[in-house]
């Protein structure tokens, strides 16, 4: 028995539970790599789905995120006036971002908006990919060109679907900003439609990369939409980059320093995207994770 | 798609690998960076092999069509390879016999009357009325067996014929009935590249004077390797055999090839590469391991000896013998060759269980060491898989356990020759003669069904490039006493062998091992 054994040990020895073994590398055979196949994204915006999407947004992600947290949002006033399909823009340093903006949108808008999410983190295993397009309507988007999807962002514009973009292309590391990348403002440009600035505030304190339910104590978040831009005849994708990357900067510093004093600010051209202090990384951390004040009413005067 | 040969690296991936050794077979794990060299696999077989056989003697290169060759009154010999080819021998039908079938039918057909056939077993053991009709069909055997199907009888000098001789000179003597036949079709199956084209005829009918002159130990060390006939002096002096035989008489050769398919479905896993053995295969492998080594050595035997080979047939090609076998080795190494990058300070083989002359026999210690260190070491192009002065590791028991009535006179050259001389050139010097005239052996080889007396001494010479080249030779669990009898040593474990072998190879050497069966060639550049 014991030869059995060890026969059984020898053959066993490198193969899996299945049997099988790793082909060794000399024996591999060259493979061209295979493109992944873009994940079908169409089934999440039909009727159907669109109604349980509803549901599962109205019934459990707004209540759990307003519950966990207290949202503020603020400059919804500038979405009274839009129709047609706009391009929401926004900051990005936490998993929140996203239920709070679709929490925080009028329905009317909320319920036409798709989101542009990594291909490579959302859409990688097929389960993920599926609740992330039936929960937030997402669909993918590559942010390091290492496969060449076809956008469908221009596509769903076309038929009337607003989309929320995080032009960073990643959550912050630290609570940051980072330079937006020009992706939503070539397709505002190409495509003629404005793009609703959106600041958010406080997210990465209440629930940063790392974790998956927010801090205890519901911190409080603010969720500020600007004023929409609108690409003039002429302008470049870089040049309205640029007049956004303002804009959400304007709305960052209207937390900190009110809507007046950030205005004069951004006039005299001391705004800047606020990429944080240039210091040891623990310190923009600790900055950036400090609890958002519970803000006081608005002072148009200095002291 | 059949894929290529290549050259595995052993690295920790790489699951333990298959090695034969002798009637049984293991898992060894070879050292890390050790070479593997894999044969291509299994080409795919001919769909309708009788239409290819058709299509070859009705279109043959460099002879009109068969049937042209063929006319009433002639004297018409069939000759065909014997039962040391294809190894392990073929399903049957065995192709042989279907190419008989339809040379015969051709014959019939034109009002041939005298026909023979013959077994081309020049000094082998003659093959049994058994081996005869499941070599040649049942129909061919029922209409000719006895008077005018039998085996070649290299000692019967009244049926021999000394066709003429080379400018070496070389005698070419032959069986006298196919010397003065009018045609000779010679039916062949080339399984290594050594086999075919001008040996089928001067070696498969010829005599002991004859064969002297190629099978000596000046000429296999001078045949580098005897695999590669270009570079092969034995193949140099079947040229000129081929020659002389040409002037004299028209041989119409008919030449196969089969593909690796060496072992039968329920002995896949043998034919697979290790890392793609499914569950069956592995479940297969524990059971036949287990049953292997639980059976009798006696029932052992019976089973290893009855498996048969589902070959496919890749080619069949007809006409010239020259022209013939020209396009026949392209098909041998279409299947067998793969390219290594290089010798190794140490070569590794695995024996399997058969070897051309143990055919429902025993594998003797002589046959072992004409396998290894003939057959296997010389399965290269260019140069061998070893380096000179390196150092040879073959798995086989190498059991001292010898057929009394098919290898008589390899006991004797065991027991009384290798106990004085392991030099190929002394023995040749001193007992070729000796074992080659004594009239027992002649007997024996004549009326019973004995190899000739010389053989033993052939498959000594068969080593004699190998024992020049190599700096030692080691066979893991060898028996001490047998192998020690033949100048080698033994080891038990591969770990010992290399240990052993440190002494010439240093202590981390570079390792080829020649993953065979199924047969591959290493083409070493």
């Amino acid at each position: 028995m014991s030869a059995l054994y060890k026969e059984i040990r020898t053959l066993a020895a490198g193969r899996d539970w299945r049997g099988r073994s790793r082909t060794p590398r000399s024996a591999a055979p060259h493979e061209q790599p295979v493109e992944p196949k873009e994940f079908p994204t169409g089934w999440a915006r039909t009727a159907g789905a669109r109604v349980a999407r509803r549901g599962l947004q109205r019934g459990l992600l707004r209540p759990l995120t307003w519950t966990t947290t207290r949202p503020e949002v603020q400059g919804k006033d500038h979405l009274d006036a839009l129709t047609g399909p706009v391009v929401f823009v926004a900051n990005h340093s936490s998993h929140l971002d996203t239920p709070l903006i679709l929490g925080s949108l009028p329905d009317r808008l909320a319920k036409r908006v798709a989101v542009g999410a990594a291909a490579d983190y959302f859409f990688d295993a097929r389960w993920r990919a599926a609740v992330t397009a039936l929960i937030f309507n997402a669909f993918p988007v590559e942010r390091y060109r290492s496969r060449r999807l076809q956008s469908l962002a221009p596509r769903l514009l076309a038929r009337g679907w607003s989309l929320l973009l995080f032009p960073e292309g990643t959550r912050s590391e630290d609570g940051w900003m980072s330079p937006l990348r020009l992706g939503a403002a070539r397709l505002c440009v190409g495509q003629r439609v404005p793009a609703v600035p959106v600041a958010l505030r406080g997210t990465f304190g209440a629930m940063p990369r790392g974790r998956n339910w927010p801090v205890p104590g519901r911190p409080r978040v603010v969720v500020r939409y600007g004023a929409p831009l609108l690409p003039a005849a002429e302008e470049s994708a870089r040049d309205f980059n640029t007049r956004l990357a303002a804009s959400v900067a304007r709305l960052w510093a209207e937390e900190d320093v009110g809507w007046y004093a950030s205005l004069r600010a951004q006039a005299r051209g001391e705004l800047a995207l606020p990429t944080g202090p240039a210091a040891a990384s623990w310190r923009r951390i600790w900055e950036s994770s400090r609890p958002v004040a519970q803000r006081r009413p608005d002072r148009v005067w200095r002291d | 798609m059949s894929r290529p040969g290549f050259v595995l690296e052993v690295d920790e991936r790489t699951p333990a690998l298959l090695v034969h050794e002798g009637e049984g077979f293991g898992l060894r794990k070879l050292p890390l960076g050790s070479r593997v060299v894999y044969p291509p696999e299994s080409l795919p077989g001919l769909r309708d092999v009788d239409a290819q056989i058709h299509r070859a003697v009705h279109h043959p290169l460099g002879r009109p069509p068969l049937p042209e060759l063929l006319f009433a009154g002639m004297k018409l010999t069939i000759v065909f390879d014997d039962l040391s080819i294809p190894l392990p021998p073929m399903r049957t039908p065995d192709i042989r016999s279907r190419i008989i079938e339809q040379v015969l039918e051709l014959a019939a057909a034109a009002g041939v009357d005298d026909v023979e056939l013959i077994a081309a077993n020049s000094l082998h053991r003659r093959m049994t009325p058994a081996e005869l009709r499941r070599t040649v069909g049942e129909r061919v055997y029922r209409s000719f067996f006895p008077h005018h199907l039998r085996n070649h009888d290299a000692e019967d000098r009244a049926n021999l014929l000394e066709v003429g001789t080379t400018p070496h000179g070389e005698v070419v003597e032959i069986n006298r009935r196919a010397a003065e036949s009018d045609l000779i079709v010679y039916v062949n199956v080339t399984l290594t590249a050594m086999s075919g084209g001008a040996k089928s005829v001067s070696v498969g009918l010829g005599s002991y004077r004859s064969l002297k002159h190629h099978h000596n130990v000046h000429t296999l060390r001078h045949s580098r390797s005897f695999n590669d006939p270009p570079n092969s002096a034995m193949h140099h002096s079947y040229d000129r055999m081929a020659g002389v035989l040409d002037a004299h008489v028209k041989i119409f050769q008919i030449e196969t090839t089969v593909n690796n398919d060496t072992f039968p479905s329920q002995l896949g896993f043998l034919n697979k590469r290790e890392w793609e053995w499914s569950l069956r295969d592995q479940a297969a492998y524990l059971a036949v391991k287990r049953a292997n080594e639980l059976a009798p050595a006696g029932r052992r035997r019976q089973l290893w000896q009855r498996t048969v080979a589902p070959y496919g047939v890749t080619s069949v090609t007809a006409g010239a013998p020259a022209e013939v076998h020209e396009v026949t080795m392209r098909h041998v190494l279409r299947q067998q060759l793969t390219e290594v990058d290089g010798p190794a300070d140490v070569g590794i083989f695995g024996l399997p269980y058969i070897c051309p002359y143990n055919v429902n026999s025993i594998m003797n210690p002589i046959l072992v060491m004409s396998l290894g260190l003939g057959y296997f070491f010389n399965l290269y192009r260019g140069q061998p898989i070893v380096r000179p002065g390196g150092v040879a590791i073959y798995y086989h028991p190498v059991r001292n356990e010898f057929h009394p009535v098919h290898h008589p006179s390899y006991i004797d050259f065991f027991e009384e020759v290798l106990a004085e001389t392991t030099d190929p050139v002394a023995i040749e010097a001193k007992y070729e003669e000796q074992f080659a005239t004594d009239p027992w052996y002649v007997h024996l080889y004549r009326n019973s069904y004995a190899y000739h007396g010389v053989h033993p001494l052939y498959m000594w010479y068969w080593g004699a490039h190998a024992l020049e080249h190599l700096g030692e030779v080691i066979f893991v669990g060898g028996d001490r006493r047998t192998t020690a009898r033949m100048g080698f040593r033994s080891a038990s474990t591969l770990d010992d062998a290399l240990e052993m072998a440190g002494d010439r190879v240093g202590r981390s050497p570079s390792i080829t091992y020649l993953h065979a069966p199924p047969l591959t060639m290493a083409d070493v550049r």
